[in-house]
């Protein structure tokens, strides 16, 4: 071989190593040509994006159209998203608009009481029937040609259906794109998927937390709207898993806003070394990557002036003690910061309620709603949601400092070498299992990692399922990295 | 309640307009505490509602102080704002973001009670942070502002933003 040949030879080589993903993911488009035409696009190597045993993730899952895309099919197209609360719909006819994934629906109130929600969208020609955020309405009229849809979506009513359409149109198979729609104890959610677990299967062992809020002494929580809305360019994990279990940041993003704040949390300002951090609450994980983070004793910390909220909680722990136990007593006391997977976030006892709208794998909207216990005093939930936006609205005092870090952890990833990095979430790797006295897997400290971790390892889960029976089959053995654990067995 | 009957002079117009000016002068060079002390009364209300995209034939009620909203403070919560800005804790505003106001079509009337003046005008407000980020809001400011001994102070100040959703990190800025 001449030395020309040997060139050629080589470049062909290299071109083919650089370019080997591509040849591969173009074999998979022909390969899956049976298949929908959703499956038809990159393959994306879950494993190499999430690192269960070392809790680290590839930089890239901040970024990566590919991922977002995937995302959008296997997570936003199969999980229960939250669609509203019934306090916000409470009459025959009302509704309010809501989102999907990038898909917007309508959340309707039905003459029998029940909720139906569909996607909003013509079936005629696509154009959007409503445009209003909320209302009370027994239809919807589309702008373009005036299709009428009734109140649970169906199609009732077509211009010239006689004269023109020769009354050859099936308007019973043209109702708008209709939802799952499911509820627990007021949270009103939605699934696109009709294979998908119920929502109580899904909320799983969260259903036993949750409780303790929702059942609480009786009443339970409302929603007060409507949201405060904005958009912020991150992506929308950045946020999901902030208030899944970012009990770290506090202390350091939020110093100066606490320090102003005053009260118990003000000792977290600082990150101070004489901290008790392992006395001051744990962090806990469930199977579908719901998780939270309490602090002990600071259910109404960031209201240290509302001293009837104070009272209410000192009144009606004795009933949640004697309905549901001494754990939970302890938790509905507590502060959370909490993500119902994949992007439905609040913090109780700030009670700020917030979803993650994804628009795009580098931005969001955020919708915020105020979280309030129902049997208290309208005035004293009026000024629960007053200083509930003071601190977590869109010009929050604490909020305001979120912002930032979200979109530039989004933002920063985009280089072409730094997106080839990993990030870190091994705070408290050890020191986490099962607990005698709660459900999921339990993190010794509220400031640690643990719900990052659950949240990341159901992401990969989904992300890598080609469908709902392949997450049921690993229903015994999903806590497999925490199997070997005897952390609480001595505690 | 604006009475359109009831506008001011040229000279009281005058002097209105020079408040807002150097209103907008403290705030975008960030003399935050002198902006509180001079300019805003004790008994502020400083009120920025949720205003929903709501259909034309819908009843239902304006939104009032007791609704949700994006400000809805008092003296004592403009102080804590203004005073976690100098904690040099802030990271977001370090290095600062400019902020740039202007202000226009200001409409200024009379009231029952002397000395004191309703005023409406219209704000445009640009951001720039960090080397390219750029924001923009459009609102309309009416407040009742009272003439005292030192100036001008307000007392009650509803600003009404014009985007259903922000496009912005934050709203925490002085308007
Ligand atoms: S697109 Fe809706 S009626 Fe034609
Ligand atoms: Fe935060």
């Amino acid at each position: 071989m001449s030395d020309k040949d040997v060139a050629f030879i080589s470049g062909a080589v290299r071109m083919y190593r650089e370019r080997r993903g591509w040849y591969r993911s173009v074999c998979n488009v022909f390969m899956v040509g049976e298949k929908s035409r959703m499956e038809m696009r990159v393959m994306i190597n879950v494993k190499e994006l999430v690192d269960l045993e070392n809790a680290t993730q590839a930089k890239k899952i901040f970024w990566d159209q590919d991922i977002y895309d995937q995302e959008q099919e296997r997570i936003f197209g199969r999980s229960w998203l939250f669609l509203t609360h019934d306090s916000l719909i409470p009459k025959n006819g009302d509704f309010v608009m809501s989102r999907m994934g990038e898909d917007k629906v309508i959340v309707s109130r039905q003459k029998d009481g029940s909720v139906e929600a569909f996607i909003n969208s013509c079936s005629h020609r696509g154009n959007q029937v409503c445009h209003a955020d909320s209302g009370n309405a027994k239809a919807f009229t589309c702008n373009y040609h005036g299709w009428v849809f009734g109140q649970n979506g169906d199609l009732v009513d077509v211009p010239l259906d006689t004269l023109c359409y020769h009354d050859n149109l099936k308007k019973a198979e043209l109702g708008l794109r209709k939802v799952r729609v499911e509820s627990y104890k007021g949270l009103i959610f939605g699934n696109m998927d009709p294979d998908a677990i119920s929502l109580e299967e899904y909320l799983g062992d969260m259903c036993w937390f949750l409780d303790t809020i929702l059942v609480g002494a009786g009443g339970g929580m409302e929603l007060m709207g409507p949201p405060l809305r904005s958009v912020l360019d991150c992506n929308w994990k950045v946020p999901a898993e902030n208030f899944v279990g970012d009990g770290y940041h506090v202390g350091w993003t939020h110093a100066a806003a606490l320090q102003i704040l005053g009260g118990p949390l003000a000792g977290l300002a600082g990150n101070r070394a004489d901290m008790p951090y392992d006395d001051l609450g744990k962090q806990f994980t469930t199977r579908h990557g719901h998780g939270f983070g309490a602090i002990n004793d600071a259910v109404t910390s960031i209201h240290p002036e509302n001293e009837e909220y104070a009272d209410f909680m000192a009144e009606t722990r004795g009933v949640v003690a004697e309905n549901l136990g001494t754990p939970r007593e302890e938790l509905y006391m507590s502060h959370w910061n909490c993500t119902i997977f994949p992007n439905c976030s609040f913090l109780y006892g700030t009670n700020t309620f917030k979803i993650w709208h994804p628009i795009g794998p580098g931005k969001i909207e955020v919708w915020t709603y105020t979280l309030v216990h129902k049997d208290l005093d309208i005035d004293v939930k009026r000024s629960i949601q007053r200083q509930a936006i003071r601190t977590f609205g869109t010009a929050g005092t604490l909020e305001s400092d979120d912002g930032e870090n979200m979109s530039t952890c989004t933002d920063s990833n985009r280089g072409f070498v730094t997106r080839k990095g990993r990030m870190n979430s091994t705070m408290g790797i050890n020191r986490e299992g099962r607990h005698p006295d709660f459900p999921g897997i339990v993190g010794a400290s509220f400031i640690g990692e643990t719900s990052y971790r659950g949240f990341y390892r159901f992401w990969a889960e989904i992300m890598d399922a080609p469908d709902w029976e392949a997450i049921k089959v690993q229903n015994d053995n999903w806590d497999e990295i925490w199997r070997g654990s005897e952390f609480w067995s001595d505690k | 309640m604006i009475d359109e009957s009831r506008r001011v002079s040229m000279d009281i117009h005058y002097e209105i307009s020079q408040h807002y000016f150097k209103e907008a002068t403290y705030l975008q060079n960030w003399k935050l505490r002198e902006w509180l002390s001079e300019m805003v009364d004790e008994e502020i209300l400083y009120w920025m509602p949720i205003e929903e995209n709501r259909l034309v034939k819908d009843r239902r009620p304006e939104p009032t102080p007791d609704d949700a909203a994006v400000y809805n403070d008092r003296y004592k919560h403009l102080k804590q704002r203004v005073e976690q800005i100098y904690t040099g804790q802030v990271w977001v505003e370090d290095p600062r973001s400019k902020i740039r106001y202007y202000v226009s079509n200001i409409e200024a009337f009379h009231t029952d009670v002397e000395n004191e003046f309703a005023i409406r005008c219209n704000v445009l407000v640009l951001r720039h942070r960090r080397d390219t980020q750029i924001y923009q809001h459009s609102f309309l400011k009416e407040d009742l502002l009272r003439k005292t001994k030192a100036g001008f102070k307000v007392v009650r100040r509803k600003l009404t933003i014009d985007a259903r959703s922000v496009q912005d990190k934050n709203l925490f800025f002085f308007m």
